[in-house]
C-alpha cells in the first residue's frame, strides 16, 4: 500500500532473519543431500540447484539489508553452485565439505546481527577456497558494467561481480530511480512493491537508498536507486513496474557479451511459515468483517423481533451469543495479523541517524528503544516519514558543531534519543530528543514576524505553520523548523493524534508523536453534494456516470390515496437497464447545486442497483476514517469523518444505506 | 471553596459551566453538517486534531438560531469520554463562584429551562445559571 522511503532496510530485519533463517535451514537439508551423493559419488542435479536458489535469495535479501559479509560468502557460494549446476550437478565430498562450512560462516554471522552485534568480516580464505572450488566455473571478466560514479562507489566486490557476470551472460544492467512520493503512495507503488515487481522480471543487484532534498513530492527526503540486470526492455520493465519509461537508464557494458542461456529456474519454492501479505489484502479482510458485525445486529435485532412476539428464542440467542464472541475474536485476530512491532520500525533509526552524522559532519549517536509496543502497519507506514523528519532536524539544525558543543561542556558526540511507550491500550507515545542547543524562541518569533511565543505549545504552533519551514538558512541559527508542518500533519490530520514540543536553551528539545494504534483506511471517491463535500468507499460504487438529460424518464406513478402528486419516479437509463435514479442533495436535506451536467453514482445493494444524483465528482483517494463515536451523531448513512487535508471534517457515507430496498420507496417519494 | 466557572450567553442569559469540566474554547467558524443528526447539532468540527460534535444551545434551548458572529465561540466540555462543543454567543470571562452560593433554580426558570439547567447562582449583579451539561448533550444510548 502507501509507503515511505527507505523504510525496507530497518524495517524487515526481523521479518529478513526469519527469512534467511529458513534459507539456511534449507540449504542444510541440501548439504545432507548432497553430503550422501558425494559419498556414493553420483550426480545431485535438484539439491543443488535447491541450495543454489536459497543463497541466491540470500544474497539479494542481505544485500538489502547491507550485511556485507553473508552478501560476500552467498555470492562465492552461489558462483560455484551455478558452475556445478551447468556441470551436471556432481559436487565433491571436499566441496560439500567447503559449502558447509560456508553455510556455518552464515549462520554466525546471520546469529550475531540479530543479537545487534557487529557482524564479522567473511573469511579471506573461505572466500578464497569457495572461489577456487573444483566444480567453480568462474565468470568473471568477461564483461565490465561502466557505472556512473555515484553508484560505483557504493557497489561491492561481489556485486560488481555479479554485475560482469550478467552483462557476460548477454543482461542488460540498467539503473532504475523511484522517489517515493504521495502520488505514487496513493497508486499503490512504493519501493517494496517495485522491488516485487521488478524481481519478477529482473535480477535486482543492489537497491540503494539516497537522501534528496525535501520537496512537496518527496516529503520523505527519500529516493531509491536500483540496480538491476535483465533481458527485458525498458518498457517492459516500466510496465511491470508501473514507473515511467523514463525511470530507466541503461548501464553501458565495455564487452560485447557473450550470448550464453540463463539457467532455468522454475521450480515451486518451498512453503514457508512467514507470509509476507499486501496490506491492501489485510484492509480487504478488516472490511469484510465490518460487514459481519452490521450483521451480528441485524441477526440481532431478528431475534429480539421473535422474542417480542414470543417465539421460544432461548437456543437462539444462545447461537447468537457465541457467534458475538467468535466474531470479536476474529476480529482481533485480523487486528493483530496487521501489527508490526515498533521496534522494527524504529530498527532503521541508527543507519539514519549515521548517515545524516556523516553528511553533516557531526558526531552523533543514537538511543533507541521500541520496547515491545505493536502498532498497526498502515500507522506504522505514515508514521515514519514523520520521524524521518524529526530525525534530520535534530541532526541538521538541533545539534551543535562539535566546537560549540565542547565550549558548552557538552560531550563532542551529539546524542539522539528515540523513545516509545504504549498509552493506555489505544495510543502510543514516540518520542525522538537531542541534546542540542534548544530552539531560540525570539528568532523563530522574528522570523515568522510573530510575537514571542510563551509556552512550548504557542511555539509548536508557530514552528508547524506552513512556510515558515521554506527559509531554511534562518532555520539553522534557530534550530527547528525544517518541514514541521509535515510533521504536524501526519501526527494530526493523517492519523488523528498529537503533536507536543518541549524545549530548553541549551538542554535540547523532545518531539513527542502521540498516535493512535491502530487506523482504518479506504481508498474513497470524493464528491459536493449539496454544498458540502462527502467520501465515500470506492468499493460501494458500481460506477459514475453523467445525467443527460435524455437518459432520464419519469415513470407512471399512481397518485397517492391523500391526493398527493404521486411522486414521479425518475428512472435512468444506463445500457438498456433502467435505475431508479434519487437525489443525493434531497436525501441528506441539501440544496443540489450542480456544476455542469450532473453525475450519478451507480451504487449497488443487494441486487438492486440504484443511480444517486450528485452535484459534482473531485476525485479519488485514499484517506484515514475515523469513527463517530459520539451518539449525538451517530446516524444511519453516515460511517465516519475523515480529513482531507483542510482540518475540516468530511463525512464518509455509506451510500448503500441510501439505496437499501425498503428504504428506496420513500426516498424516490422525496425527489 | 469556591472553584472556577466558564460564563457563557446565549440569548440574553447568562450560563455557567465548571472550568474543570471545559477542555478548552475555541472561536466557531461553522461545522460540517451531519444530515440526520437532531436539529440542535451544528455538525462536527475538528478542534486540534480530535473531531467532536457542537451542540447549537441557542436551538437546543428553543431559541431562534442566529448568524455566526466574531463573538461565537465554542466551549468544549468532557463528560466521561465524550467530548461535546456547546455553540455559545458569548464566552469571554472566568469566575469564580463557591458551592454554597447555588441554590435550586425558581420554578419558573426550572420549567421553561426543561431541566437543562441544574442550579442558579448570583454573581454580583448577576444571575447564572448552571448546565446540566450531560442533559444537554443527551446521555448515551
Amino acid at each position: 500500500m502507501t509507503t515511505l522511503g527507505g523504510f525496507d532496510e530497518g524495517e524487515f530485519l526481523a521479518g529478513f532473519l526469519a527469512e534467511a533463517e529458513e534459507h539456511l535451514a534449507r540449504a542444510q537439508k541440501s548439504l545432507t543431500a548432497l553430503d550422501s551423493a558425494a559419498r556414493v559419488g553420483s550426480a545431485a542435479p535438484k539439491p543443488v540447484r535447491e541450495l543454489f536458489r536459497a543463497m541466491h535469495t540470500l544474497k539479494g535479501l542481505s544485500s538489502m539489508v547491507g550485511v556485507e559479509p553473508v552478501v560476500e560468502i552467498t555470492h562465492e557460494m552461489e558462483t560455484l553452485l551455478r558452475g556445478a549446476d551447468r556441470s551436471g550437478g556432481a559436487l565433491g565430498g571436499a566441496t560439500v565439505q567447503l559449502l558447509s562450512t560456508a553455510v556455518r560462516a552464515l549462520d554466525v554471522r546471520l546469529k550475531q546481527l540479530a543479537a545487534g552485534k557487529p557482524v564479522t568480516a567473511a573469511p579471506r580464505e573461505l572466500l578464497a577456497a569457495l572461489a577456487h572450488a573444483p566444480s567453480a566455473t568462474t565468470q568473471h571478466g568477461g564483461a565490465q558494467v561502466l557505472l556512473p560514479e555515484a553508484l560505483a562507489g557504493k557497489l561491492g566486490q561481489s556485486e560488481l561481480a555479479q554485475l560482469a557476470l550478467g552483462a557476460s551472460r548477454g543482461e542488460r544492467a540498467v539503473r532504475v530511480d523511484f522517489t517515493p512520493s504521495p502520488e505514487s503512495a496513493a497508486r499503490g507503488v512504493n519501493i517494496t512493491s517495485v522491488r516485487e515487481r521488478l524481481a519478477t522480471v529482473a535480477e535486482l543487484v543492489k537497491v540503494l537508498p539516497l537522501s534528496r532534498p525535501v520537496t512537496a513530492d518527496s516529503p520523505g527526503g527519500l529516493s531509491f536507486a536500483m540496480v538491476l540486470l535483465t533481458r527485458e526492455s525498458d518498457a517492459r520493465l516500466a510496465e511491470v513496474s508501473q514507473l515511467e519509461a523514463s525511470a530507466f537508464v541503461a548501464l553501458p557494458s565495455r564487452e560485447a557479451p557473450a550470448s550464453e542461456p540463463a539457467v532455468e529456474e522454475v521450480e515451486e519454492p518451498e512453503s514457508r511459515s512467514y507470509v509476507r501479505v499486501e496490506v491492501s489484502r489485510l484492509d480487504d479482510a478488516l472490511e469484510r468483517l465490518g460487514g459481519l458485525v452490521v450483521l451480528r445486529f441485524r441477526l440481532a435485532r431478528a431475534a429480539a423481533d421473535l422474542e417480542a412476539r414470543g417465539v421460544d428464542v432461548r437456543e437462539l440467542k444462545a447461537v447468537l451469543s457465541e457467534h458475538s464472541r467468535s466474531v470479536r475474536d476474529l476480529r482481533s485476530a485480523v487486528m493483530r495479523s496487521r501489527l508490526v512491532p515498533v521496534s522494527e520500525v524504529l530498527a532503521r533509526v541508527p543507519l539514519i541517524v549515521r548517515g545524516l552524522a556523516q553528511s553533516t559532519g557531526k558526531p552523533v549517536r543514537a538511543d533507541v528503544d521500541g520496547g515491545s509496543a505493536e502498532l498497526d502497519k498502515s500507522v506504522a507506514e505514515r508514521v515514519f516519514p514523520a520521524l524521518v523528519h524529526l530525525l534530520r532536524n535534530a541532526v541538521d539544525h538541533a545539534l551543535e558543531p562539535a566546537a560549540e558543543r565542547v565550549a558548552a561542556g557538552k560531550p563532542q558526540e551529539g546524542l539522539i534519543t528515540v523513545r516509545c511507550e504504549s498509552r493506555g491500550s489505544s495510543q502510543l507515545e514516540l518520542s525522538v530528543s537531542d541534546d542540542g542547543a534548544g530552539i531560540d524562541r525570539e528568532r523563530v518569533a522574528q522570523r515568522a514576524g510573530r510575537p514571542v511565543p510563551k509556552t512550548d505549545a504557542e511555539l509548536l504552533e508557530l514552528i508547524t505553520r506552513p512556510g515558515l519551514s521554506t527559509l531554511d538558512t534562518a532555520t539553522r541559527t534557530s534550530g527547528r523548523g525544517m518541514g514541521m508542518d509535515i510533521v504536524r500533519k501526519v501526527a494530526v490530520e493523517q492519523l488523528g493524534g498529537e503533536l507536543l514540543l518541549s524545549t530548553e536553551r541549551g538542554k535540547g528539545t523532545t518531539f513527542t508523536l502521540r498516535i493512535p494504534l491502530s487506523i482504518t483506511i479506504i481508498d474513497a471517491l470524493s464528491f459536493r453534494c449539496g454544498g458540502q463535500t462527502f467520501v465515500t468507499p470506492i468499493g460501494a460504487v458500481e460506477d459514475v456516470v453523467e445525467v443527460e438529460p435524455g437518459a432520464v424518464t419519469s415513470s407512471p406513478s399512481p397518485p397517492g390515496a391523500d391526493g398527493s402528486r404521486g411522486g414521479a419516479v425518475r428512472l435512468l437509463r444506463r445500457r438498456g437497464e433502467a435505475l431508479p435514479l434519487v437525489s443525493l442533495p434531497h436525501l441528506l436535506n441539501l440544496t443540489p447545486a450542480p456544476q455542469g451536467l450532473p453525475k450519478a453514482l451507480i451504487v449497488r445493494k443487494s441486487h438492486q442497483r440504484c443511480a444517486l444524483l450528485v452535484d459534482r465528482m473531485i476525485g479519488r483517494q485514499e484517506v484515514v476514517v475515523r469513527p463517530i463515536g459520539d451518539p449525538l451523531v451517530t446516524v444511519p448513512g453516515v460511517s465516519g469523518s475523515t480529513d482531507l487535508g483542510d482540518g475540516v471534517p468530511t463525512l464518509v457515507l455509506d451510500l448503500g444505506a441510501y439505496a437499501a430496498p425498503g428504504r428506496t420507496r420513500k426516498e424516490l417519494e422525496l425527489t | 471553596m469556591s472553584t472556577l466557572h466558564i460564563l457563557f450567553r446565549v440569548g440574553e442569559a447568562d450560563y455557567v459551566l465548571p472550568a474543570q469540566d471545559v477542555e478548552q474554547m475555541e472561536s466557531f467558524s461553522g461545522a460540517t453538517r451531519v444530515p440526520g443528526a437532531p436539529p440542535y447539532v451544528s455538525g462536527l468540527m475538528q478542534i486540534r486534531g480530535k473531531v467532536v460534535p457542537v451542540v447549537d444551545l441557542r436551538v437546543r434551548f428553543g431559541l431562534p438560531a442566529q448568524d455566526i458572529s466574531l463573538d461565537s465561540r465554542v466551549v468544549v466540555g468532557r463528560h466521561g469520554d465524550r467530548r461535546v462543543g456547546l455553540l455559545v454567543d458569548r464566552a469571554r470571562e472566568v469566575i469564580k463562584l463557591a458551592p454554597d452560593q447555588f441554590r435550586a433554580p425558581p420554578d419558573v426558570v426550572a420549567a421553561q429551562a426543561q431541566g437543562f439547567v441544574r442550579s442558579v447562582a448570583q454573581a454580583g449583579e448577576r444571575l447564572v445559571m448552571l448546565i446540566d451539561f450531560e442533559k444537554v448533550i443527551g446521555r448515551e444510548v
